[in-house]
């Protein structure tokens, strides 16, 4: 590591210190669940795992063996470890096979995610038919978060373990086996499965697996063929199982291989068939489709990561490629053509009202795919110009999500301006390529179509990451300087010279060089020749010698006869031009002249150099889809230079999820955990809470609640708080054995178990609380009053083991500062994560000054850091917050001054006076389903509503960044206020919290997929060329985080090879936020789909309405057929109408959950939009049916509504 | 090829998707050459006509004498495309509880394919007249609540439906028990002994083992506990929610909790004793025909169609269709890539091509079930106006799901049976599966309601009345949808759950449901014993 880097990361941890002191300090006061700060610091990943078990020795026997083997191979080190009990203090062998397949999960998940202490319930023996015994791993739902490898690694270890402590294989029985089959095409249509196993693939498996899978039921829908099995204990799905199985040992098999192979202890020779495909009775017939499958997991295999997403689209590509092999060969004897990617339309699947398509799958005019990593980018993003952002009606912000058809399924939208923006026709007839996001906003009200939607950046990391070919290459101006740099020019002089702009240099020279050198004409003047084809080409020709030169002041100017056919074809290869009433006019129009082979004359004619029949039987025929549908090799014949594919490939995509960054809120929102029952109303309002009774004899604020019963050990008191009432002694809690009433001691693990009755013993008791009192002496204790706040909300019951509750006066604080509270304790704030790799001191909203004092001295160029627009590197733990996080934090930052001051009497901590003094405070972050924290440095502030860190941080916590969100915290507020003792004990409750933080960012312990992310300022020619051949992407060497692992260099030198102006360029909010009703929303959407060439509106609405619309119709029909009650007073909910008609508990109204008004809420406008936009006859006969049916509920039929005609 | 005879010009009539009176066809047949008279009526009666009346042919014979005009051949029938049948063993007899086994019967050769040639042909080998005599025929229906939809979805119908089922119900078991209010048995004293009749609220399992079961009625719940080791315990397993259900016991010492000494379902009783029709006529039961699906058995259907033609069939009168005639639309998701008739009113078309097949002089009952065009939420009304007029060969009466058919005095309870999947589901194999689907039939029997549970599998359409309710006991309950074939006797009333005319699709085959495809029940309305045709 550079000096640099430990400096840095020592300045993190001194600042982490000092928060810490004053946290174990403020704790100590023995007002929290625990007297010490509940987060313990994980230095690196073995720390990390031994916290996250619990196991002690984890972490010291992780740290021996990962300098001599792989993760995985020491998982498997670690179970003969457990086996002969050098690890983990087990009695039972269970236990010890229970201890392995955990740690081996939190090893391969590096010590993050919940899955190894929420994802398996627990590992038990049961017997075969033969009286033997074998293992049964029970999973539950949260293994999901393991990913594919960790969940099939864990059975293997699990085999690996019973090997070693000697207990049989298990035998499966027919009828188990056939419920394997039946339960995961239950699970794949109710929830679905990345992968899913053929029947016949699941039984292979099933029959040969050595150990049981296991695991709880995850949903309602229960299996109807193999019912009530002896061992089996559910007839529902079990989730667990179900990702095990299949998107475990079915898809990564030969990942197990790669270990079952050195293992003597196991034997899994099934392995190789079920990679074979050679599972099948009759082989033969199935090879085929087997081999298909082979080849998908093969390309997992060398994928070598657990990224599902990519796995999915593996093997679509793998048939992909095999077709076009086919067809290619096929059609080999009629005509040429270019290689072009497969289209794939699984990214519309699931389309809903109000996100719109921005274009169909690989569609003229659609996004047009451009290689490169803009700074803000890579590691799932896209970048989209800005002006095409506002030119989409505002639906794409910074940060909102596109579900894409290549090379990933999702992507996070970055705004990035140095790519090409959109080309439009204006109401005016003027066709305009719009690069400014300026101009965008003023003509957006005139565009008429939008023509093409400009280029698409998507960096090489991706199709790394997602192990598919790449796609052939636009033609931009980075790949043409190499082009004419191996023409033997000197391009060093030319990007000397400020006269030329190599991006965009001007007509002369661009002709001048395609003439003179052997290099194709800039892609600025290279027009969209492919998708015109070959006759269109030459009647285009044959107008265009038949136009006139105008000469202007601006130069000349190309006059065509206004025709359809020309119209079109200049639409089609998108030049700019104006459309008038009985002509066209062309700007500058040399290299589209020449291209054509046509030339000016000096007298301003326009003459053609050839006829149609000059074309070669080549050219004639040379086409993508069809012989002669691309003109390519015609313009290279009859054009003086050679032409390249200006935009080969296009990338379909809709709008995913909008960009989110807003507090983190239960719902409803929560101030205390404190619990008030019914008391407070539905608000759960503390102070109404305060004054209710019941009846008028009950005492006003006395209310019976679940909470844990506490004792001091001094005095003896009974309370339910943390410190005696009496006293001020630390209290403990009372655990009673529910039979027996004796006081039980939890032992050094932790159980409270009463050994006579063996039943575990609970400090849980109904008892009648004074909230008013409470309520009363917490306002006194912080010295505040009532006014300080509007409404102070606590919670209904406690849904911990020991329901011990959260003293009020924090609560009261943080109604005071307006924040919440999350289930732990904590306050959050949820925000999109996006990459960024260098920043500007002025896009942050910071000075030099303040980049300086954190340790940033210099600019990626390695010059002294002056000006606020220069770039520099950004360090890996410092987070950038958008300006609502920034406030949020703020008045967090408040809360916790004043819970020092005023609950624990010490000094305040942050005293920030605006939001600039945020910069260099440290935060948390952390994202769903993972246990761990990542403490991160604010660096800066941004209006985009999202996260911008080091895509390394966001590694860290395990996320990427295709719109996915995750939250911070600030620090202090973590170590005051989290406790464990809050979370609810439940599956999952584990989840979320954040159990153990990382100070530091070590590379290697991180989701490797951000290692794919490549980091140079420049792709190579070899590249490009490579990509028209569709060549796998490990085949082109271009440097990856990877590649730096274990280096000096591993933190530092990210390079980018497009800059961007502004990380928060285009709409701040995503339309989809800011339209209103969800009706509006999907009129923009529809409005949208008719203005796009590349979408086809018919096909949006088929889909919205058979994706939304009708699932929404069916299922509330459904629900409002099969649904509960709910009395209007109390809330008691009922499973069926009461036939008392009122409420049985307190005589209220009762009334329907589901009304008519939710039910049909969609049928009228879904009828509409099937009409208007021509959906197909089963669409409209769906909601016909749909329609008579709410009708016949919902009508009296000897009272029909009648029109008002009626009554006339 | 000549014409002779009632039985042919029926036979015509039907191939050209008309009924007829039998003035109508008795005027024909005395004509000189009934022939050309058959021609010119089917010729000059519209489209539209369903039954063609002596009227009919009066109107065209009359008209014919005074001008003569050309006469058309007839022409083929839309649905004459399917495959023909093997020329032997379209049919296979079945006596009751024995497999399928031996042909026992043979149409004869069969050369044509197109169903009205068909069933011409099929005559001619068989050669008879329907044994009955049409007069003798006699069909009510009871219960059916088409256009009789009340309900607008509010609460209060909810209720209205949950008290008359108490009400209805309540009613059978009042003999039995000398049963109390729930309110007024909270205020008992502990030891009394008890009685109430209520919906079942709640059945829970306490930690001991033992069975709590609240019961609950228009005054409140109150909870009886079944201990483990009573007699009555095995009853719980059969219990479904929101089932009426009577109780006594005693009285727990705080009168919080009844000890349950027995209980009551509103059941058949054991005195009943099924009618029986007045002379030898029998009633085919099927359902489920899935026309327009990729797996829909034509040939099965037509085979059965044509034996309806012959001899053997005399004795069949009546046709009683118990739900799901096509495939439907949007049943299931994607469900169009399955469909080999993606246009519903096209299917609806197919079936009633497929239903012309059937002889023309049998009295046809239909109701609607979960796959046809109608709301899903049950009770399900008949078909719509258009729907009607598409189906409309033979002119079937159709009625709703669920619905009682009085046939010569045999009284049949149609419904098309989802939720016999939710008591499959909820109850133990050994008293209700798919294998013995009758055997869940027997406990809607018991239960006296034929979709007791709410809230689960099954909708409810909130009306007025309980339309679901048993009000009287049937003399034959017949219920299709889980396509497995299936009949018993439970208190000597016949329960019979036909199979289908669908191969097993994919989804059945995920899950390991073996369908009965192409089986015909023929129930023999003077004795109700069964035949099982099987025509696959």
């Amino acid at each position: 590591m550079r000096e640099v880097d430990e400096r840095y990361f020592e300045t993190l941890e001194a600042e982490l210190d000092d928060a810490f002191d004053v946290a174990e300090r403020a704790r100590s006061r023995g007002g929290d669940p625990e007297p010490e700060v509940e987060i313990p610091v994980a230095r690196d990943m073995a720390d990390r795992v031994e916290n996250i078990l619990g196991i002690e020795g984890v972490a010291e026997r992780v740290r021996e063996l990962e300098g001599e083997m792989s993760r995985e191979e020491a998982a498997l080190e670690l179970a003969v470890d457990f086996a002969e009990g050098r690890v983990g203090d087990y009695e039972t062998k269970a236990g010890k096979v229970e201890g392995a397949v955990r740690t081996a999960v939190a090893l391969l998940t590096e010590g993050v995610v919940a899955a190894p202490i929420e994802g398996i319930d627990r590992v038990e023996f049961l017997e075969n038919s033969d009286g033997s015994e074998f293992v049964n791993v029970y999973y539950a739902g949260p293994i999901r978060s393991a990913g594919g490898t960790a969940q099939a690694l864990s059975v293997l270890v699990a085999d690996y373990t019973r090997a070693l402590v000697g207990l049989e294989t298990y035998q499966a029985r027919d009828e188990e086996i056939e419920r394997y089959a039946e339960e995961i095409s239950l699970y794949d249509s109710e929830t679905g499965l990345q992968y899913t196993p053929k029947d016949k693939e699941t039984k292979f498996i099933a029959k040969h697996l050595p150990i049981m899978l296991d695991g709880e039921a995850t949903g309602d829908e229960e299996v109807s063929g193999f019912r009530d099995l002896e061992r089996v204990d559910t007839n529902s799905a079990r989730g667990g199982m179900c990702l095990v199985l299949a998107e475990g040992i079915a898809l990564k098999a030969p990942k197990i291989q790669r270990y079952t192979s050195q293992l003597d202890e196991v034997d899994w020779p099934w392995l190789q068939d079920l990679i074979d495909g050679t599972y099948y009775d009759d082989a033969d017939g199935e090879a085929d489709e087997a081999d298909g499958e082979d080849g998908a997991s093969n390309g997992n295999d060398g994928d070598g990561d657990e990224g599902g997403d990519g796995d999915e689209d593996d093997s679509s590509d793998d048939e992909a490629a095999t077709e076009s092999e086919d067809d290619a060969s096929v059609e080999a004897v009629d005509y040429d053509g270019p290689e072009r990617v497969e289209e794939s339309t699984k990214f519309l699947r699931d389309l809903i009202a109000g996100r719109p398509v921005f274009s169909h799958p690989c569609a003229e005019g659609g996004f047009r795919l451009r290689y490169g990593r803009a700074r803000n980018h890579g590691f799932a993003t896209a970048g989209v110009h800005p002006a095409a952002m506002h030119l989409l009606d505002d639906f794409l912000a910074t940060g909102t999500q596109i579900k894409t058809e290549r090379p990933g399924k999702a992507a996070g939208v970055v705004p990035v301006d140095s790519i090409e923006g959109p080309t439009v026709r204006l109401a005016n007839g003027d066709v305009r390529q719009i690069d400014d996001p300026e101009v965008a906003l003023e003509l957006r009200n005139g565009v008429e179509k939008i023509l093409d939607l400009g280029e698409y950046l998507v960096n090489y990391g991706e199709f790394v990451e997602n192990n598919h070919p790449l796609a052939p290459a636009s033609y931009v101006p980075e790949w043409w300087v190499q082009d004419l740099a191996a023409a033997g020019v000197d391009v060093q002089a030319l990007q000397d010279d400020p006269s030329i702009d190599l991006d965009h240099p001007t007509i002369e020279r661009a002709l001048e060089w395609a003439e003179t050198y052997d290099a194709p004409l800039h892609p600025a003047y290279t027009f969209l020749w492919h998708d015109l084809s070959v006759e269109a080409f030459c009647d285009l020709a044959a107008t265009v010698a038949a136009g006139r030169i105008e000469d202007t002041d601006a130069g000349p100017v190309l006059e065509l006869d206004h025709t359809d056919a020309t119209r079109d074809a200049l639409e089609t290869v998108v030049i700019e031009h104006r459309q008038r009433e009985d002509h066209i006019e062309i700007d500058d129009p040399r290299p589209f002249v020449r291209s054509l082979g046509c030339r000016i004359t000096k007298t301003g004619r326009i003459e053609r150099d050839w006829v149609d029949e000059d074309l070669s039987e080549h050219a004639r025929t040379w086409g993508t889809a069809e012989p002669g549908d691309n003109a390519v090799e015609a313009v290279t014949e009859v054009a003086p230079f050679e032409i390249r594919e200006r935009a080969p490939t296009r990338v379909g995509n809709r709008m995913g999820r909008p960009e989110k960054s807003e507090s983190r809120d239960m719902s409803p929102a929560v101030h205390t955990l404190f619990p008030i029952g019914e008391a407070g109303g539905a608000q759960r309002d503390v102070a109404k809470a305060g004054s209710h009774a019941d009846t008028m004899a009950d005492t006003p604020g006395v209310v019976e609640i679940q909470v844990g019963r506490t004792r001091c050990p001094e005095c003896d008191t009974e309370s339910y708080d943390h410190r005696c009432p009496e006293c001020d002694t630390r209290t403990e809690p009372d655990y009673r054995c529910p039979s027996c009433d004796e006081r039980i001691r939890p032992d050094e693990a932790g159980r409270v178990e009463c050994d006579r009755c063996e039943k575990t013993a609970t400090c849980v008791e109904p008892r009648p609380i004074d909230l008013n009192a409470a309520y009363r002496d917490a306002l006194e204790s912080v010295g505040e009053r009532e006014n300080a706040y509007d409404i102070l909300k606590g919670v209904k019951g406690l849904t911990s083991t020991d329901k011990l509750p959260e003293p009020i006066e924090k609560g009261i604080l943080r109604a005071k500062h307006d924040v919440s509270s999350f289930k732990d304790g904590t306050v959050r704030y949820d925000m999109t994560d996006l990459p960024v790799t260098s920043v500007r001191a002025s896009e942050l909203d910071v000075t030099v000054g303040q980049l300086e004092a954190l340790g940033y001295e210099e600019d990626i160029h390695g010059e002294p850091l002056a000006h606020e627009d220069q770039l520099v590197e950004l360090k890996v733990q410092d987070i950038v917050l958008s300006d609502g996080a920034a406030a949020h934090m703020l008045q967090t930052a408040d809360f916790i001054d004043d819970l020092l001051e005023q609950y624990y009497g010490l000094e305040p901590y942050y005293e920030l006076e605006g939001r600039d003094e945020l910069v260099g405070e440290l935060v948390f972050g952390m994202a769903p389903h993972t246990s761990a924290a990542t403490v991160g440095r604010v660096i800066g502030f941004t209006s985009a509503a999202v996260g911008y860190a080091h895509p390394y941080f966001h590694a860290a916590k395990r996320r990427n960044c295709d719109g996915d969100e995750d939250c911070v915290m600030l620090l202090l507020d973590g170590l005051l206020n989290f406790s464990k003792s809050f979370l609810p004990d439940k599956r999952g409750g584990r989840m979320d919290a954040p159990l153990v933080m990382s100070s530091r960012i070590d590379p290697s312990e991180i989701d490797d997929e951000a290692h794919n992310m490549d980091i140079v300022s420049q792709y190579p020619r070899e590249f490009y060329e490579a990509s028209l051949e569709m060549v796998d992407p490990g085949e082109v060497d271009i440097q990856i985080g990877e590649d730096t692992l274990g280096t000096d260099g591993e933190y530092t030198g990210f390079q980018h090879t497009h800059d961007t102006t502004d990380i928060a360029m285009g709409p701040d909010l995503s339309a989809y936020k800011t339209l209103g009703s969800m009706m509006d929303k999907m009129d923009a959407q529809l409005e949208i789909s008719r203005k796009l060439r590349a979408v086809d509106e018919t096909d949006v609405a088929e889909r919205v309405i058979e994706y939304h619309f009708l699932p929404d119709l069916i299922g509330n029909l459904r629900a409002f057929s099969r649904q509960e009650t709910r009395c209007l007073d109390c809330g008691e909910k009922f499973r069926r109408m009461p036939l008392t008609e009122v409420c049985r508990e307190c005589g209220g109204n009762v009334n329907l959950t589901v009304h008519e008004g939710s039910v049909n809420k969609y049928m009228d406008t879904a009828i509409q939009v099937a009409e208007e936009f021509g959906c197909r006859d089963y669409t409209k006969q769906r909601l016909e049916v749909l329609e008579t049916s709410l009708e016949s509920i919902f009508e009296n039929d000897k009272n029909k509504q009648s029109g008002i005609a009626d009554f006339m | 090829m000549p014409l002779e005879g009632p039985a042919r010009i029926v036979q015509q009539l039907t191939a050209h998707g008309y009924n007829a009176e039998r003035e109508a066809v008795t005027l024909l047949a005395s004509r000189p050459d009934p022939t050309q008279a058959l021609d010119r009526v089917l010729e000059n009666t519209p489209d539209e006509t369903l039954v063609i009346g002596a009227k009919d042919v009066e109107r065209v014979l009359d008209a014919e004498t005074e001008s003569t005009r050309e006469i058309a051949p007839p022409s083929e029938s839309k649905a004459g495309t399917s495959d023909s049948a093997p020329a032997t063993d379209t049919s296979r007899k079945t006596e009751i509880d024995t497999a399928g086994q031996d042909p026992t019967a043979s149409p004869g050769e069969r050369t044509t394919d197109s169903p009205g040639e068909a069933a011409v042909d099929a005559v001619e080998t068989g050669g008879f007249e329907r044994a009955g005599d049409r007069s003798q025929r006699d069909i009510a229906i009871r219960g059916d609540m088409t256009g009789e939809s009340t309900g607008t979805g509010e609460y209060r119908d909810f209720i209205a439906v949950f008290r008359d089922r108490l009400d209805k119900l309540s009613s059978k078991l009042s003999g039995r028990v000398n049963h109390r209010p729930a309110s007024s048995i909270e205020s008992m004293p502990g030891g009394s002994d008890v009685a109430m009749i209520g919906l079942v609220n709640d059945i829970r399992s306490t930690a001991s083992g033992h069975w709590l079961v609240e019961l609950e009625d228009t005054t409140g719940t109150f909870p009886f506990l079944v201990m483990k080791d009573r007699e009555y315990v095995d009853l719980v397993d059969e219990l479904l929610r929101d089932e009426v259900i009577a109780m006594e016991g005693t009285l727990a010492d705080d009168s919080g909790i009844a000890f349950v000494d027995s209980m009551y379902s509103p059941d058949v009783p054991r005195t009943h004793e099924p009618k029986t029709a007045d002379r030898h006529v029998e009633a085919a039961l099927i359902s489920d025909v899935h026309v327009g699906s990729d797996e829909f058995m034509a040939d099965a259907w037509n085979d059965f169609a044509d034996w309806l033609h012959t001899e053997e069939a005399q004795h069949v009168e009546y046709l009683c269709i118990a739900g799901d005639m096509v495939e439907g639309v949007g049943v299931y998701p994607n469900q169009d890539e399955e469909l080999d008739i993606i246009d519903i009113y096209e299917q609806y078309e197919a079936f009633n091509e497929y239903l012309k097949r059937v002889p023309g002089d049998l009295d046809i009952v239909m109701i609607p079930g979960n796959h046809d065009a109608v709301r899903l939420a049950e009770p399900q009304p008949g078909f719509n106006e258009e729907l009607r007029s598409i189906m409309s060969a033979h002119d079937p009466q159709i009625v709703s799901n669920p619905s009682t058919v009085e046939i010569e005095g045999v009284s049949i309870l149609m419904y098309h049976g989802v939720s016999l999947d939710e008591v499959i589901a909820e109850l133990p194999s050994e008293k209700a599966s798919y294998d013995e689907p009758h055997k869940a039939m027997y406990q809607l029997l018991k239960k006296r309601h034929v979709a007791p549970q709410f809230g689960g599998h099954t909708r409810l359409a909130p009306e007025e009345k309980d339309h679901l309710v048993m009000e009287s006991v049937p003399d034959i309950f017949h219920t299709g949808h889980v396509h497995k074939l299936g009949f018993g006797k439970y208190h000597d009333v016949l329960a019979i759950n036909s199979g289908c005319w669908q191969a097993q699709t994919d989804f059945q085959k995920s899950v390991n449901i073996d369908p009965d495809s192409g089986f015909a029940p023929i129930v023999d309305l003077s004795t109700l014993d069964v035949t099982v045709r099987k025509f696959s």
